[in-house]
């Protein structure tokens, strides 16, 4: 038990700004009685006192704090009472300026698909269940489930379930489709493509962050076939490295698309020669694709009989890695301006 | 799921080109890629055995020099050159193998082969050398040595019967054996891939070769009737919903022993222990057919019944506990599949079995279970206990229970041939499924589609004649009446209900790469921009040319870093997942994670930097009409220096950050319109912010955000330094007002500058001074006039703290005429004696 007179004695010198107090006899003689205890008794001890001293050093800080409260300013002016004319408030000078390399590679995307016939929304970065799963033809249960390690929230939706950090920009589809329905009725395709941030349960590596950029794309119209999807990703990758390129498919399983593929295209850097950005293989694995599911567009309320459409999607990050030969992927949500000065 | 080339080939009973020899597999490795799923890893199998050779052993003796070694004499066929043979032609080889007898078949490393376990690693090779005085031609080769398992008690004794001198890759089909690794997600809605006969049916496929499955592959295969003793065992399965079907039959006699040597290559292949070869059937014929079975030794099961061995399927009773076949104890979740006896539980259905009735080397009458289970449950206990077993890979994908028979026939039939067992009891099958199903012996309903549904899918031209082929390949019953295919799917496929699964499945076999390339047709209606986007990159653009530098960073912050700020942790969205507490929160707003990143910079020896951020918040009072959180969308910017740095920059931070706010906002065309205004409802005012020295930046009337230095407790939590301002601005709310620069035609006349100074209380703010001058001489109104007012100066005499002098400057300009200086100094005096009457203002 610390003697409360005692306690009290040091917190108010704390809370008048004494910084002796943390160094005061007082204070030692509480940790001092200590070893004269064991057991249970000198862990309650010990957690009582960690508590005073913790107490102690928020008193402190808050005092201090009050001290260097700085005086009101005439928010109103332009500047500061007597500041000489030269040396009044200016900007920095724009050679330090610096873009993110990832908005610049979004931007530089985006700006592709615009010219292709495009428009672009945004994805959300707190989502629900629905979104993320049910309106994607994922059952409540399904195995498919486990490829996607989501964040979800303490606070629930309106179904009584959790909050989500939608593991892929795929939770804009169904939104987008159903807000679009209209349009394609009136002859025109739905085109979109969909930035946005990303959120995986994962450990972080030098290839693996829990918070990454995807962009998904989404054309649906009358007569649409998988043959314009690799063609339109083709496409879209031959403007974007500015040569011609040969791309590949390989089957997949995405429960939002049927039939689903991974897509490759031969490598940019080497022209299949083979080099390290693309393990000596020639060819580089970029983004999952596939014909919408029928489910997605009828619960969207689209006539999966008459029309069809195609989804894609795929990280933001690769591209601007390989581009730049960015070997930690961690560099992106670090904060560092040595990084981030690089890119101006 | 890993599969050896050689054993689809022996399935398939299919010699398919670019099959047979690693020169070639490339070419059908590309095509497994490209047709059923990424092949992440290609190991060489078959390679590892070259060289070794099944020999007989015709004597073996004691070493007269050594207790432990044998001197064995070998019957090698004749098969190895250049060695050293005894009359007899056999060869001598000194073994320390307790096990080694003369009537054996084992493998022999000989000179010059490498040991197959170390192939690839740090490689063997042998030779002929003496051991205590006595040559040995090479090795007898344990388990262990041939990379088959860890046993090094003994040699292996080869079980098959076998002409002395074949080859090991002879004997064991492994001539240029490959196994694939291919990736599992492809595979989620394909249970029957998860079995070898799955995968070779559907490497036929993609190679436009009819597949056949084996004969015993069938719904509703023959059981041998009783041939011995009867032994009791009922069944009952009290959750048919969760357990469709439950097959079970008991085997007596039966010897437990090591697996024959084939099995113990195969398991070998795909990485599998040799456990013995009860286990090992069934671990096999799951890995051949998907589905997974457990054996039970029936007497145990008896031990832990009452009376009458029963096996019982339910959920479990509050606290009840199973020990597993790991050993682990485990309390399944409420909902779990149990399996138990009368008394106990001994088993997670589809899950593990139990440690109370495993088979061991004792056991000689076992129960064999071949069972349905529901594929969400299986996989909502594995993932509630951490139990991740084959079984449940295969069961949580949903397989199919119309196989159960089959795979129970089969296993019965190789332990009754090769285990001695004897069928003990009468085949019990708890079936639940529908009529239907049984009837139409498949899982869904035909599937009918047009060739022309098809093929506008997929942009081929395929007619229905080659539609039906591909799908009959892979043993589908296709009928064609007209252009419709009425299309049964076999009895193991759970996955083709929709027309589109006919669309992936043909599209698939036939061969994506054909897939014609063409652009999508559409009108040329100009692409509708998104304004928000083009917004931010308008901001990006701007702040750019004011040397800013932008920043992305988590949108998840831990909750210290509220508490620092001010921000309380129950307004934010919290991860009930976490990595760590580093993430536990969803932020308030933007600008706490630019000042965590401010200290860091400096110390980096970044001495003055503006940072800035394009990002979203939310708060849990915030949910939209549809019961969202909002997204707000906010920029922040934060401007710092290090002590040396601000130490010439004198004046406020405040001041730049002000300056800042302008100049990006001037940019974005609200210019003119933009105003810092004391912020009235201090409870508005983020709490990041000093209420003295921060303001609400408008534009008009509309509040676009804050802007301030920072609390002096911020400060210090955050090693800020002293000079430090930043401010907020909500994104979408600038884009609503989004304007263009507004444009003045210039005067043709001159204009005339003068400057005053106005001496006032030094409580009066400034902005209240300069917008009362401001608008007197807009309502002055004097013809065709532009005019344009700007700050000078701000002084402060040291002796008189009471008051300070403003100085203004007064560009005039007529579009009529030209004035005179005495017209405009009068103007000023009149709007001066107007600040005098109104604020006591003096002119200096």
């Amino acid at each position: 038990m610390i003697d409360p007179t005692l306690a009290e004695g040091l917190k108010r010198r704390a809370s008048l700004g004494d910084t002796t107090v943390l160094r005061s006899a007082e204070l030692k003689s509480v940790f001092e009685e200590l070893k004269r205890l064991s057991g249970e008794e000198r862990a309650e001890h010990g957690q009582a006192a960690n508590k005073l001293r913790t107490e102690i050093t928020e008193l402190l800080m808050n005092a201090q704090s009050e001290e260097a409260q700085l005086p009101a300013i005439d928010i109103t002016a332009p500047f500061d009472i007597n500041v000489p004319s030269g040396q009044r408030p200016s900007l920095l000078s724009s050679t330090q300026s610096s873009q993110h390399p990832l908005t610049t590679e979004l931007e530089k995307v985006i700006d592709i698909f615009y010219r292709m016939g495009f428009t672009a929304v945004e994805s959300r970065e707190i989502d629900d269940d629905f979104h993320m799963f049910g309106s994607l033809n994922f059952p409540e249960g399904h195995p498919a489930r486990d490829d996607y390690d989501t964040f979800m929230t303490t606070q629930t939706d309106t179904d009584g379930k959790p909050f989500i950090a939608p593991a892929h920009t795929s939770t804009m589809q169904h939104r987008f489709l159903k807000a679009h329905k209209a349009d394609l009725e009136s002859g025109n395709p739905v085109a979109a493509v969909i930035p946005g941030r990303v959120f995986r349960n994962e450990d972080l590596d030098a290839r693996h962050e829990h918070t990454f950029y995807q962009l998904e794309g989404i054309y649906v119209d009358k007569g649409i076939h998988a043959g314009h999807l690799i063609a339109t990703l083709k496409t879209f990758l031959q403007e974007y490295y500015g040569k011609e390129l040969e791309v590949r498919t390989q089957p997949f399983y995405f429960p939002f698309t049927e039939p689903s593929f991974e897509f490759s295209l031969s490598c940019p850097f080497c022209d299949k020669q083979g080099c390290n950005i693309c393990s000596q293989s020639g060819w580089i694995e970029l983004l999952g694709c596939g014909l919408i599911h029928p489910n997605v567009l009828e619960m969207a309320g689209i006539d999966s009989n008459v029309y069809t459409g195609f989804a894609w999607g795929g990280g933001i990050e690769r591209l601007v890695m390989m581009k730049y030969g960015i070997e930690d992927i961690r560099h992106f949500e670090s904060g560092k301006l040595d990084f981030l000065r690089q890119f101006s | 799921m890993k599969i050896s080339i050689n054993t689809s080939e022996n399935i398939s009973q299919l010699s398919s080109p670019g099959v047979d020899s690693n020169s070639n597999s490339a070419e059908l490795i590309d095509k497994i890629g490209a047709q059923l799923g990424a092949v992440e890893e290609v190991i060489p199998f078959g390679d590892k055995f070259n060289g070794v050779i099944l020999v007989k052993i015709v004597s073996c003796e004691k070493h007269p020099q050594a207790d432990k070694l044998n001197i064995c004499w070998i019957d090698d066929g004749g098969k190895a050159e250049n060695i050293e043979r005894n009359e007899d032609g056999h060869i001598q080889v000194v073994c320390g193998a307790p096990n080694a007898r003369a009537g054996l078949t084992v493998a022999w490393l000989p000179p010059g082969s490498t040991v197959p376990e170390t192939v690839g690693k740090e490689p063997f090779v042998l030779g002929a050398r003496e051991l205590r005085g006595v040559v040995s031609n090479g090795m007898l080769a344990s388990a262990k040595e041939l990379a088959l398992g860890d046993s090094h008690d003994g040699i292996l004794e080869i079980s098959e019967e076998v002409a002395p001198g074949t080859s090991f890759i002879e004997a064991y089909n492994l001539q240029g054996d490959l196994i694939l690794d291919i990736e599992n997600k492809m595979f989620t809605h394909r249970p029957d891939c998860f079995g070898f006969m799955g995968v070779a049916r559907e490497i036929a496929g993609i190679q436009g070769i009819a597949f056949t499955s084996p004969e015993w592959y069938t719904p509703q295969p023959e059981l041998p009737a009783l041939e011995a003793d009867e032994l009791n065992l009922s069944v009952s399965n009290e959750i048919p919903d969760l357990v469709p079907r439950f097959s079970a039959i008991v085997l007596s006699d039966i010897t437990v022993k090591p697996s024959p040597t084939w099995l113990q290559v195969e398991l070998a292949k795909i990485g599998s222990r040799s456990i013995n070869n009860i286990v090992d059937y069934t671990n096999y014929f799951m890995q051949l057919s998907g589905q997974p079975l457990h054996a039970y030794d029936y007497d145990k099961v008896a031990a832990c019944s009452n009376d009458r061995p029963v096996i019982m399927v339910r959920k479990p009773h509050p606290d009840e506990k199973v020990t597993l076949l790991n050993g682990k104890v485990v309390e399944p979740r409420s909902e779990a599949i149990l399996i138990a006896t009368d008394k106990q539980a001994i088993g997670i259905g589809g899950v593990m079995g139990g440690a109370d009735t495993e088979v061991d080397a004792n056991t000689t009458r076992i129960i064999i279970e071949s069972a349905n289970f529901d594929m969400y449950s299986i996989r909502r206990t594995s993932m509630a206990s951490g139990l991740f077993t084959d079984a449940v890979t295969r069961f949580n994908k949903g397989q199919s229970p119309l196989q159960t028979l089959a795979v129970l026939a089969r296993i019965v039939d190789e332990i009754r041939n090769h285990a001695d067992g004897k069928v003990a009891s009468k085949l019990i099958d708890d079936n639940h499924l529908s009529a239907d199903i049984l009837e139409r012996q498949s899982v869904h309903a035909p599937v009918v589609v047009t060739a022309q549904f098809i093929n506008e899918r997929l942009g081929f031209e395929l007619g229905a004649e080659q539609m039906q082929s591909i799908l009959q390949n892979v043993e589908f019953n296709v009928a064609i009446q007209d252009t419709a295919l009425t299309i049964t799917p076999p009895f193991w496929r759970t996955d083709i209900e929709l027309r589109e699964d006919i669309v992936e499945e043909i599209g698939r076999l036939y061969g994506f790469d054909k897939l014609p390339l063409a652009l999508p047709q559409h009108s040329i209606s100009p692409t509708v921009r998104n304004p928000l986007l083009d917004l931010k990159t308008a901001l990006r653009k701007a702040l750019s040319k004011a040397g800013a530098n932008e920043m992305l960073t988590y949108s998840f912050v831990h909750g210290n870093l509220l508490e620092k700020v001010g921000q309380q942790q129950n307004h934010a969205f919290k991860i009930s997942n976490a990595l760590s507490p580093d993430l536990q929160y969803y932020r308030l707003s933007v600008m706490p994670s630019l000042l965590d990143k401010v200290h860091g910079n400096l110390k980096a020896g970044h001495n003055k930097f503006a940072l800035y951020e394009l990002g979203k918040s939310h708060a849990v009072e915030q949910i939209d009409s549809e019961g969202l959180p909002v997204e707000q969308e906010q920029l922040a910017v934060v401007l710092a220096a290090d002590k040396k740095v601000a130490s010439s920059i004198p004046g406020a931070p405040f001041y730049y950050a002000r300056h800042y706010a302008g100049a990006i906002l001037k940019d974005l065309g609200q210019g003119n319109n933009v105003s810092f205004r004391q912020v009235i409802e201090q409870q508005n005012l983020p709490p990041y912010f000093a209420p003295d020295r921060s303001a609400g930046i408008f534009s008009g009337e509309v509040q676009l955000g804050f802007i301030g230095e920072f609390t002096a407790a911020v400060r210090s939590k955050l090693k800020l330094p002293d000079f430090c301002a930043g401010f907020e601005i909500d994104s979408q709310r600038l884009l609503e007002l989004s304007a263009d620069a507004t444009y003045q035609p210039g005067s043709r006349f001159p204009t005339i500058t003068q400057d005053f100074t106005l001496k006032v209380s030094s409580e009066l703010p400034y902005a209240v001074l300069f917008s009362f001058i401001e608008n007197y001489l807009t309502d002055k109104n004097m013809v065709e006039t532009n005019f344009t007012l700007s700050p000078k100066d701000i002084f402060q005499k040291s002796d008189d703290t009471e008051h300070k002098q403003i100085t203004l400057r007064l560009g005039i300009g007529s579009n009529e005429r030209t004035l005179t200086d005495k017209e405009v100094s009068e103007l000023i005096n009149e709007a001066v004696r107007a600040a005098t009457q109104s604020f006591g203002a003096d002119q200096i």
